[in-house]
């Protein structure tokens, strides 16, 4: 059956490129859309990007407008801003607007360490092998004589990639120019403007004044679900640093049964309950790793939707194993969420690295290589005749 | 980078030496009050675990003149009238005044000695508020605090760490009076740098390194590769003549390396479908039984 084409015999509302097809899906839908976003193949929710496309791929082809992504930080928070700032950039890129709250650093050090997009061309990941030159000898070892249909394709393939494109790429070695993001409305919460804090208060101030000034940015902006469609919509990108640590006021992280046991999830509660009711997405990052109460972390990860943990090797042991040598850390999935459905799309592969490159963030599955040593599957003869004859002798060859 | 640390602090930064009761890092941190007196810098140190006498001691006198001691050793919590500092006294705005009308306007260093005696008498969160607002506020240059680790439940010592800019963590050595630091070394573009070094300190406070650990990372032995043609009863080897055969002969289906290209690397304009809409092509998606004629 041939596919319908918007509207009898009139022109298409837009010039198609010239390299695609005629083909356009005739929509009926009401919804407004907005730039940035598209909706998810699986259930119909309104993604956008997080900024780091095999991010996106793990999490069900992007971020749900109206959930929460917590990450769990890294032991030095290096690659857990790297990601905000992914994430933050990307919502410059598409126009969305964006809300940025840390405890006692001025948000404007975050802002403008932005990475700077790549915008003319989009950075398609090489394959693992380069295409052969045509001056090459025909023998060399590395071309392939019979196989050599399959010359191009990677010999494992463990980079995640949807096909189609969403999100951008971003180059990490330059900072974004200063025109574009100030081209992109930014509203900024920093801790000791709005709380003045008293070391007396028993109930910790810095959480309720957080929720208190987002919900206020929402509703003035017009985020609200329930404000009139009429007008042109966009997306808040809520990225919140480092919450639950020391700065926020919070003895979370520093004691091991902290006394405002309560502060913190109260607040993931409210945030949601916001998110929820209004078109906004938030990236939450968290010192995981300062967290004694590991009841706690559960039922933190339990109230946001999707979480997410990275585990850095610098400084660890595990810098010096040779299987992670290509890799700057490993990629914990904790939480995936059901929106709307019974069951939730968990990736299948669990043991996932991540590695920084310049012009992408690359999370890739593990795979260990064959192991052709010797050892490995040869059963000494010695072991195999003690094991089915009854004398002791072990080096008695088995002789049928 | 132990003598990177000890020749300056960036600004605004924090350097936490992270000590234990199998080695004291008092000594260090003496080490680095000299070091900062030698470049001309004003030091002002908060006094709480020993006594002024037993911290200063070892520094010549004509550098003292710049440095403040403030002496909380003898009356810590304000039992008395008139105590010289007290440990409620550990907050932004008292140590912002306090470093500004004893120095010049050329911002200070502080050396806390030592921050495990203000957190146990006030909040973690409170403490490392004070730290971080200190080191963005113009009084001060760079802090340099003593921690004791073990004195402390693992989050605190982690939290208070964590904003730390340097942070040395030192042992005991192997011989008598040498010790091991670790140094860890957080950039502001977020670079992590690490190392181990063997220090000792001698009488005049200096800090001679003596070496750096070598990486004791044992190497894996080469394991042998597996020959798959040795000890089995058939033959499996290629003799010259047999080789040169192999590589004369042409297989089946081999194109030349211009097809090979070709088929490879498809040009613009293969296998795609151009689909120009007919007028009897126009139905709706919803009733697909619409061009019936019935």
């Amino acid at each position: 059956m041939a596919a319908p084409v918007s509207g009898m015999g009139e022109a298409p509302a837009e010039r198609l490129p010239v390299n695609s097809t005629s083909f356009q899906k005739k929509t009926r839908s009401k919804l407004v859309s907005i730039p940035g976003t598209r909706p998810s193949v699986q259930n119909g929710q309104l993604l956008v990007s997080t900024g780091v496309t095999s991010l996106d791929y793990l999490l069900g082809g992007g971020l749900a407008v109206g959930t929460v992504l917590l990450i769990e930080e890294d032991r030095y928070d290096s690659y857990s801003r790297m990601i905000l700032k992914y994430f933050l950039a990307e919502g410059v890129v598409c126009r969305h607007e964006l809300f940025v709250a840390t405890a006692q650093d001025n948000p404007d050090d975050i802002l403008q360490e932005l990475p700077a997009p790549i915008l003319d061309d989009v950075a398609v990941p090489k394959a693992v092998e380069q295409p052969r030159l045509t001056g090459e000898p025909q023998d060399s070892l590395d071309a392939m004589k019979i196989a050599w249909r399959y010359q191009h394709l990677p010999k494992v393939q463990s980079a995640l990639a949807s096909s189609s494109r969403f999100g951008h790429y971003y180059d990490v070695s330059k900072t974004m120019e200063a025109e574009i993001r100030q081209a992109a409305k930014c509203h900024r919460f920093c801790l000791p403007d709005h709380v003045t804090p008293s070391s007396t208060a028993h109930r910790l101030e810095s959480y309720s004044a957080l929720l208190e000034s987002l919900q206020e940015v929402i509703h003035r902006e017009g985020f609200d679900l329930a404000a009139p469609m009429s007008k042109s919509r966009n997306i808040l990108r809520v990225g919140l640093h480092s919450l639950g640590s020391a700065l926020w006021g919070d003895d979370l992280c520093c004691h091991d049964k902290p006394r405002h046991r309560h502060a913190l999830t109260t607040f993931l509660y409210g945030l949601r309950a916001l998110l929820r009711s209004s078109l906004s997405v938030a990236v939450v990052t968290l010192p995981s790793h300062l967290i004694q109460d590991r009841a706690l972390m559960g039922s933190i990860t339990r109230l946001c939707d999707n979480a997410i943990a990275l585990e850095s090797f610098k400084g660890s042991e595990r810098e010096t194993n040779p299987l992670y040598k290509d890799y700057h850390g490993l990629l914990y999935v904790r939480q995936v969420p059901h929106l709307n459905c019974l069951a939730s799309q968990l990736p299948d592969h669990k043991d996932l690295a991540f590695k920084l490159k310049r012009k992408q963030f690359s999370i890739e599955r593990l795979h260990l290589p064959p192991d052709l040593s010797e050892t490995v599957s040869r059963v000494s003869r010695g072991e195999l005749a003690s094991a089915c004859g009854p004398s002791a002798s072990g080096t008695k060859n088995l002789d049928f | 980078m132990l003598s990177e640390l000890l020749q300056g602090i960036e600004t605004g930064g924090l350097l936490i030496i992270q000590d234990s009761c199998s080695y004291s890092g008092r000594d260090l941190l003496r080490s680095f009050i000299a070091a900062a007196l030698n470049r001309e810098e004003e030091v002002h140190v908060l006094c709480f675990d020993v006594s002024e006498d037993e911290l200063t001691d070892g520094l010549k006198p004509p550098y003292t003149q710049r440095l403040h001691v403030h002496n909380a050793y003898p009356d810590p919590l304000g039992w008395t009238d008139h105590p010289a500092f007290a440990v409620q006294q550990f907050r932004v705005e008292d140590l912002t005044d306090l470093v500004k009308q004893a120095s010049q306007p050329k911002p200070a260093t502080l050396v806390i000695d030592s921050l495990s005696w203000v957190l146990r008498h006030a909040a973690p969160p409170a403490v490392c508020r004070t730290l971080q607002q200190l080191r963005k506020g113009g009084a001060v240059r760079a802090v340099v605090a003593l921690l004791h680790a073990d004195m402390h439940q693992r989050g605190t010592v982690g939290s208070v760490c964590h904003l730390a800019s340097s942070l040395i963590a030192v042992a005991p050595g192997p011989k008598g009076n040498e010790a091991v630091a670790k140094i860890t070394k957080r950039s502001k573009s977020g670079k992590v740098a690490q190392d181990e070094e063997t220090f000792c300190i001698t009488e005049d406070l200096t800090v001679a390194v003596l070496s750096r650990l070598p990486e004791a990372r044992p190497n894996g032995s080469e394991e042998e590769q597996a020959d798959p043609t040795a000890n089995l009863t058939f033959n499996l080897r290629l003799s010259e003549s047999e080789l040169e055969a192999k590589q004369k002969l042409t297989l089946p289906f081999v194109f030349s390396k211009e097809k090979k290209t070709a088929l490879l690397h498809p040009g613009p304009g293969s296998g795609r479908i151009l689909y120009e809409p007919d007028a009897n092509d126009d139905y709706d998606q919803e009733d697909p039984d619409d061009d019936l004629d019935v």
